[in-house]
């Protein structure tokens, strides 16, 4: 048991427990106000239809406060990290159709209706969330559930 | 080896997930999501305000009239101690014209006069709560209070202010409410003018603390 985490591992850590912790934010907020608040601003991406993005806003938080658990514990911190770092894809692919076709949104809907930051703001924000979460893929095993189970 | 790795892992995942579903649903029966802000028009009373009141109403509701006169009073005794926020919550399914009365009520607010119109449905309930067809006591009420009704009726027909009364109905929704009026003082349930009145006790060395 002499592997002290390196500089990497630590920075890995970090990252797993920041991204986790941004994803378990963003879920609770949405998960404790009505769906409706966010299914509005799904339909202001002019994606998918009212029904549609109602349902989107009542799957999306679940499985951003999943994810987002089990990769700050590090729970199989690799298949986590992936699925975070797909969301976030996600986000921006959404986001980047937003600000081409010029729609006019003025709240994200990432962290509940709250929050109203403008379209470059969120895109540049998970793009750091993005290289994050690679960090966490690459370097996240550090005092992982993964890391533990081995041992046990 | 790793099978028993795996079956470890995926039995403590199985365990967060189940956990934290039941911690949300949890949290969500208990009320401790935030609060949706009412729009400014729909509330009164000092923002410091150390006590809080959302009151989720139907303007066509009987009891909601009664609690409307008792708010009145509380807000002049209490003065800088309280702020209300009212919240629309259209029991459509008893109340046909409610939803439209929230929405022309919101509509007036939009003009500065959200209280008197909502005062003048209450007075009048009993004319146009049950009327068989689209009440023109609407348009009255507004003429009667020097509102612009040709940008009042556009504005009760708009999708903004069809979803702003949406998302009241839904945040009640999520809350249990039920009933009409009910009100959250400081975070504390109360249904019916009664229950306000003993919760509001409950806050009353804070309510008369407060200064100007």
């Amino acid at each position: 048991m002499n592997d002290k985490p390196g500089t990497k591992e630590i920075i890995g850590l970090l990252a797993r427990l920041a991204v986790g912790g941004v994803l378990l934010y963003a879920g609770l907020l949405k998960a404790l106000a009505p769906a409706e608040e966010f299914g509005y601003a799904i339909e202001t991406y002019k994606l998918l239809d009212a029904r549609l993005s109602l349902w989107s806003a009542y799957l999306v938080p679940w499985l951003e406060i999943y994810a987002g658990l089990l990769l700050a514990a590090g729970v199989f911190t690799r298949f986590s990290a992936l699925f975070s770092g797909a969301m976030f894809l996600f986000f921006e692919l959404i986001l980047a159709q937003a600000w081409l076709r010029g729609l006019p949104i003025t709240s994200c809907g990432c962290f509940g209706s709250g929050r109203g930051n403008s379209i470059t703001y969120e895109f540049i924000q998970n793009l750091v969330f993005l290289a994050l979460t690679w960090a966490a893929y690459k370097y996240g095993s550090a005092w992982s559930a993964d890391k533990a189970a081995e041992t046990l | 080896m790793i099978d028993r790795k795996k079956a470890r892992l995926l039995a403590l995942a199985g365990i967060m997930i189940f956990v934290s579903t039941i911690a949300v649903l949890l949290a969500r029966q208990f009320n401790l999501g935030p609060e949706r802000p009412a729009p400014a028009f729909r509330s009164f009373g000092p923002e410091t305000a150390p006590v809080h009141i959302h009151e989720y109403t139907d303007l066509a509701c009987p009891a909601c009239r009664h609690a409307a006169g008792k708010i009145d009073e509380m807000m002049k005794i209490y003065g800088p101690g309280l702020r209300v926020s009212f919240k629309h919550y259209p029991l459509m399914n008893i109340h046909p014209w409610s939803f439209h009365a929230a929405a022309y009520a919101d509509c007036a607010g939009e003009q500065g006069k959200f209280k008197e119109y909502a005062e003048v449905l209450f007075e009048n309930q009993e004319k146009w709560a049950q009327a068989k067809e689209m009440p023109k006591e609407f348009e009255a009420y507004a003429a009667r209070l020097k509102l612009d009704w040709p940008k009042m009726a556009a504005c009760a027909d708009s999708a903004e202010t069809h979803k702003r009364i949406n998302l009241d109905i839904a945040e009640a929704d999520m809350k249990g409410v039920n009933a009409t009026p009910t009100f959250f003082i400081n975070g504390k349930r109360a249904v019916g003018g009664g229950q306000l009145v003993d919760q509001a006790r409950k806050f009353d060395n804070i309510l008369r603390a407060a200064k100007p």
